[in-house]
């Protein structure tokens, strides 16, 4: 819906500018022939009066302003045009990305598929194998997950299921989860402060959120890696800073990390593989929730944070988190009446 | 899978999906080869400067070093071991770069195993050939050209060039067939060991390049001859 009425809105411009050139033109051509008519009719007679009439003026100073129209419009044309480029490139490395993304695992379940049918691979070879293609067939599914659920949340199609929650409780059980998940122990995760406010979330989307920050810090960490998550409140948000000793971003890619598609190409990075959509998705869940995501890294090497600020329910944004429970209270009844 | 009669040859295996990784290591130890694995482009290279491989198989995307870097800085140490890339990269540029730079074949994922395996047969029966050929007159000389097959030097007149390998054995292949039509057919089959009708082109490119390396006018060539509708012959 946005981008057709970005694109009527180049549109009207373009034409508005066309409309503008044309109206320049024809005025220029109206003054130029009605000046030579004045001229032939009365000769060098009247020469001077001629070019103090006030249609000359007019014309100058409207022919003038239909030009600075014109300029703008084109202006804007040229900038839409830009970042129309700039997003085709974006696209075309996304899909160059997922090309890979979802080749590589599954050339590896082919490979596992045909050696376990050409060869007598032992048992616990066998057991090996296809606990690998599970994860492959994992990955698959995750990647899937990651483009339809985008699309849903652009398209507002995402049904959330809003709770009402104890901040501490539903971070330190997301974290258990990453922790067994990633196979972090406590030597790798720090945890700082604590709050004593409550929350409204979808645990499945918050999920999302904490695997995408984890995946990340265990994708650009060199060696081990070390993760600290501090959480603490104001008045009106409960913030969960989550930082890395990772390979850090730089300031300018720190601008652009949130983009749709946008990849970080680091000649000195561990990680060369990934759509560009995780962190985009996380700030899209992030918003959808009422809340605001940032990062900030001193550069190369010096490791990354994460400020994830989420309003504290009662307390902040009071209308926008009812119409969220509310819409949820909406559709549980429509999914239980259905089941009666 | 057949018995295999390349047993023992050493295979640096470089790609940075564990997953992958495995699977090949199984299936390339079981094949009788001595497996290495390299996760990154950095690994890669400290593995080539400490020992020599009789075959190189290559991922693109790599982190520290992508797999094109990695093929031509291989190629200026090892000017011979053949190397087979493969990846999910299948667009046509990615393939000529990666060929030009010197990789002997491109496999993309997903792939065959036994395909895979055949191919890596196939390198490396090229390379015993061309070993075996090469050993028996490593220097050959023909007009003002002087070729050395075992380091792919050659001396044009007062200029110093440089083979690739794929340059070195179709020149190779033309100087023992020696007054004899070959067929592209053949040369895609002997020194490509592709069987296929369609990429006869790939050794017309390979021919000009010769040509513009050792005839002393490419138009009209003296060694290196066109015969029509049938292939070349290699006259002197």
């Amino acid at each position: 819906m946005k981008k057709s009425n970005t694109l009527i809105y180049h549109v009207l411009v373009f034409i508005l500018a066309q409309i503008a050139w044309f109206s320049l033109l024809g005025l220029w051509i109206y003054w130029y022939i009605s000046n030579y008519i004045i001229i032939n009719q009365f000769g060098d007679r009247l020469s001077s009066q001629i070019i103090s009439q006030s249609i000359n003026v007019e014309a100058l100073i409207s022919g003038l302003i239909l030009l600075v129209v014109i300029s703008v419009g084109m202006f804007l044309i040229f900038i839409y045009l830009t970042k129309q480029m700039n997003l085709t490139r974006l696209y075309d490395n996304f899909i160059a990305n997922v090309t890979h993304e979802l080749k590589s695992p599954l050339s590896s379940i082919q490979l596992y598929l045909e050696t376990l049918y050409a060869r007598n691979v032992p048992g616990p070879k066998q057991k090996d194998f296809i606990s690998l293609m599970i994860k492959d067939t994992e990955r698959l599914n995750n990647l899937i997950n990651s483009i339809l659920d985008i699309s849903g949340i652009e398209q507002k199609k995402i049904a959330y299921n809003y709770q009402v929650c104890s901040a501490d409780e539903i971070i330190n059980t997301l974290i258990s989860d990453a922790k067994m998940q990633f196979k972090l122990t406590d030597k790798h995760i720090k945890i700082e402060g604590g709050t004593n406010c409550q929350i409204v979330v979808d645990r499945r989307a918050l999920r999302i959120v904490f695997n995408n920050l984890f995946d990340n810090a265990i994708k650009y960490s060199r060696e081990t890696v070390h993760i600290t998550i501090r959480f603490s409140s104001n008045l009106k948000y409960f913030i969960l800073d989550f930082s890395d000793l990772g390979i850090g971003i730089s300031i300018k890619d720190q601008k652009k990390i949130f983009n749709k598609f946008h990849r970080i190409y680091n000649i000195d990075s561990p990680n060369v593989k990934g759509t560009g959509l995780g962190l985009y998705w996380v700030k899209e869940i992030i918003k959808a929730h009422g809340g605001r995501i940032s990062v900030f890294s001193k550069g190369q090497d010096c490791g990354t944070t994460f400020r994830i600020e989420l309003p504290i329910y009662l307390h902040s944004k009071k209308r926008y988190i009812k119409q969220l429970l509310k819409i949820t209270q909406k559709r549980r009844k429509l999914v239980d009446s259905y089941r009666e | 899978m057949n018995k295999n009669i390349y047993t023992g040859s050493r295979i640096l295996l470089v790609e940075d999906e564990d997953s992958l990784a495995i699977g090949l290591e199984y299936n390339l130890s079981e094949e009788g080869y001595i497996v290495e694995r390299a996760a990154d482009g950095e690994e890669a290279l400290e593995y080539i400067k400490k020992d020599e491989y009789d075959l190189i198989i290559l991922d693109i995307m790599l982190p520290y070093l992508d797999g094109f870097e990695l093929a031509k800085l291989i190629r200026l140490r090892f000017p011979k071991v053949p190397i087979l890339i493969l990846t999910a990269k299948t667009g046509i540029k990615d393939r000529i770069k990666g060929l030009e730079l010197g990789a002997d074949d491109y496999l993309t994922k997903p792939f065959h195993l036994e395909e895979l395996l055949l191919r890596l047969k196939g390198m490396l029966r090229r390379k015993m050939w061309y070993k075996s050929a090469t050993d028996s007159k490593p220097i050959y000389r023909f007009g003002e050209n002087e070729i050395n097959f075992v380091d792919l030097t050659c001396q044009v007149g007062k200029d110093k060039i440089r083979l690739t390998v794929l340059e070195a054995m179709v020149l190779k292949y033309l100087l023992e067939h020696k007054d004899k039509i070959v067929t592209r057919k053949e040369l895609l089959e002997k020194v490509w060991n592709i069987h296929s009708e369609v990429e006869t082109r790939t050794i017309d490119n390979f021919i000009a390049r010769l040509r513009k390396y050792f005839e002393p006018n490419p138009a009209k060539p003296i060694y290196i001859l066109s015969i029509r509708s049938a292939g070349y012959m290699f006259k002197e």
